[in-house]
């Protein structure tokens, strides 16, 4: 359910953005911090719906919360001829690994579990069969 | 109902994701072509560098050869006693024509754009044309100088003096602000020229043009750095 409407949206954003108007230059710096905010909150918000503890109000806050400090410390980087948007850039990154790795664990235990089931089932199966047949 | 709601949430962001990607990227990939047009101007700009090395390497061969010319040229004319003749004759035209750097005494003329022009009328009267200093070289030539420079240019009888853009041209070399005229030829005779009341210096002066004349004692011409060509004219029979 969840991945169906990620696909979806990714699918219209990329019609809708393939057509969209070019920003001047000289903005685009600031687009790149707000795209890697929402990256990183995207991934943030799949991690909390698979620990059940997901909350629109969190997710909403964290987003435009993120998006905004990261613009204004570009600004303001841009101001001093400091690159700061490189450390936003570090965190956010390096919590979108962090968050993969949880979702990676999620769903590598989910099928491992699976698995194991289906071969205890199967263990179980052919026990029955070997008593059958004795 | 929860999930549909984080479900549509999620898409919504990925929506808004995903167009501020496209976006992005077609604003680096149009501007990546006008980084390329600065590459090319630099590559322009490099080759230009690259090609006045060659030109000063080729003009110093240049150079040398001349001088062992020169050197041939003495021993031929000192070989014989009766070609001394030829020998003064040859240096006087050489002299005539430009090709030996000269020294002796004359004058130096500053010539530079007027500072405060804020209050002219026309404030391109204020500074130095071309015209300018074709008109002082008429009167140093009028004054009997015998050789003149402009910023280190040897004017010679095939120097032209136009006027390209901000900046002038002297035997086609670029030449700017402030104009150093040196003139060698009698100081007193050349200074009296140039400061005659209603004089071209004193309406350069009305103009605004900042001049400054100096009396020299030894002042260095350098040599003509040209070639002389006829192609067209000959020596009548």
């Amino acid at each position: 359910m969840i991945y169906i409407s990620i696909i979806i949206g990714c699918i219209l954003g990329a019609i809708i953005g393939m057509n969209a108007p070019v920003i001047s230059y000289t903005y685009s710096s600031y687009l790149a911090i707000a795209i890697i905010a929402a990256l990183d909150t995207v991934f943030g918000g799949i991690t909390s719906v698979l620990n059940k503890n997901f909350d629109l109000k969190i997710f909403l806050s964290g987003f435009f919360g993120n998006a905004i400090l990261s613009i204004a410390l570009t600004y303001l980087g841009e101001r001093l001829n400091v690159d700061i948007y490189l450390a936003a850039v570090v965190v956010f990154v390096g919590r979108m690994f962090t968050n993969l790795a949880i979702i990676r664990r999620h769903y590598v235990d989910k099928w491992t579990n699976k698995f194991e089931q289906m071969s205890l089932k199967m263990k179980e199966v052919n026990a029955t069969e070997k008593k059958e047949a004795k | 109902m929860k999930e549909k709601n984080i479900a549509i949430m999620l898409g919504i962001m990925c929506f808004l994701l995903t167009v501020g990607i496209c976006i992005q990227m077609k604003t680096v990939t149009s501007n990546a072509f006008r980084m390329g047009k600065t590459y090319a101007e630099n590559e322009l700009r490099n080759n230009v560098l690259k090609w006045k090395e060659k030109y000063d390497v080729a003009y110093e061969k240049l150079e040398t050869k001349e001088a062992r010319l020169e050197k041939l040229r003495e021993t031929a004319s000192t070989s014989s006693e009766s070609s001394e003749n030829i020998k003064s004759e040859l240096e006087k035209n050489n002299m005539a024509l430009g090709y030996t750097e000269v020294i002796g005494k004359g004058i130096t003329i500053t010539l530079k754009d007027g500072e405060n022009v804020s209050n002219r009328l026309d404030v391109a009267s204020s500074l130095v044309h071309d015209a300018d200093l074709i008109e002082v070289i008429n009167a140093l030539k009028n004054a009997g100088a015998e050789a003149i420079s402009i910023n280190g240019e040897r004017i010679v009888d095939k120097t032209a003096i136009t006027c390209a853009g901000n900046i002038i041209k002297i035997n086609n070399e670029k030449v700017g602000v402030p104009f150093v005229i040196n003139a060698i030829g009698l100081p007193e005779k050349l200074y009296g020229a140039l400061k005659m009341q209603g004089g071209y210096i004193s309406k350069l002066k009305e103009d605004g043009v900042f001049v400054e004349i100096t009396q020299q004692n030894s002042i260095t011409i350098p040599k003509y750095n040209g070639v002389y060509k006829f192609q067209y004219a000959k020596v009548a029979e």
